[in-house]
């Protein structure tokens, strides 16, 4: 993934990916929040969702859970995963702020 | 009521999944692959739809990893081959794969090398790759098993000097182009757009 964690911008799909799994989910309910949050304009296939776990498990942002009775995996976001959000949320307030200024907050 | 074909369509993945969307299209659904048969049983017209996807990079682990996942998702998932395989030697060298999928065996991804996934429709189109940088991974992976056979057949072609081998290795070389082609494409569109 094309994350860039030190300048803290995330992609689309991986913010929201980390917000959907601050509350454990598995894959299709991931797929199915992202598609609720953005009213369909985010729409995920199974295998890129599959890839987009992955790598976000190998750099420890989500892991999958511990103890669920079902058969289906979990995930859920880690402590790193969650400190990764706040900074990206800190960076879009931050761009929001400045883009208020220059356009107003018409839109 | 079950409905029995013989097809085989090798690396033609595409051509494969039109061929399984218009059988759903005409009320007939998977319910069995084998070696070149596919079994459908009736019902309605446009009730599923069908991706084909290719699996041969993957190691035995990841592969039921990405299958099993695909399940959870509420797919039906089937295994087919991609070559018809008549030699006696099931054992398959594979260096373009991933670790743990370089010696495919029976027990492993040979001659399951794709996988048919099939989804209720939903209104929704079927794609199991919407990122740019994922359709660029799986392109990559497509390309790889046909670069290895075009540099395999080339070098045959040069140490015997055999035209035959040419032959082959130009064939090979079309796939490889193809997939080539749409590598670039994604690249150039995921310039302007992130996802």
């Amino acid at each position: 993934m094309r994350d860039n964690a030190k300048g803290g911008a995330l992609t689309e799909v991986t913010f929201y990916i980390l917000l959907s799994l601050y509350t454990p989910k598995h894959g299709y309910a991931v797929m199915r929040f992202i598609e609720d949050a953005t009213g369909g304009r985010l729409s995920l296939g199974a295998g890129t969702l599959y890839g987009a776990l992955n790598s976000l498990q190998e750099k420890g942002w989500i892991e999958p859970c511990k103890d669920n009775g079902g058969r289906r995996k979990e995930y859920v976001t880690t402590v790193q995963g969650k400190e990764i959000a706040k900074k990206e949320l800190a960076r879009l307030n931050e761009l929001v702020g400045i883009a208020r200024e220059i356009i107003g907050d018409a839109v | 009521m079950s409905k029995k074909c013989y097809r085989f369509f090798g690396g033609l993945l595409n051509m494969q999944a039109d061929w399984l969307n218009r059988m759903s299209g005409k009320g007939y659904r998977l319910i069995r692959t084998g070696k070149m048969l596919y079994e459908f049983e009736e019902g309605k017209p446009n009730e599923v739809s069908y991706c084909v996807e290719f699996i041969g990079e993957k190691s035995k682990e990841s592969a039921e990893d990405y299958s099993r996942f695909l399940e959870d998702m509420g797919y039906r998932v089937f295994s087919k081959n991609i070559n018809l395989n008549y030699a006696v030697g099931k054992v398959r060298w594979r260096p373009w794969a991933e670790r743990g999928g370089r010696i495919a065996t029976n027990a492993t991804t040979f001659n399951r090398e794709l996988l048919i996934v099939e989804k209720e429709n939903d209104g929704k189109p079927f794609e199991l790759h919407t990122s740019y940088e994922d359709k660029e991974d799986y392109y990559g992976n497509l390309r790889k098993p046909w670069l290895f056979l075009l540099l395999m057949f080339a070098l045959v072609s040069v140490a015997k000097h055999s035209v035959l081998f040419g032959v082959f290795a130009l064939v090979a070389l079309i796939p490889a182009l193809i997939y080539q082609v749409q590598i670039l494409k994604i690249r150039r569109e995921a310039r302007t757009q992130e996802w």
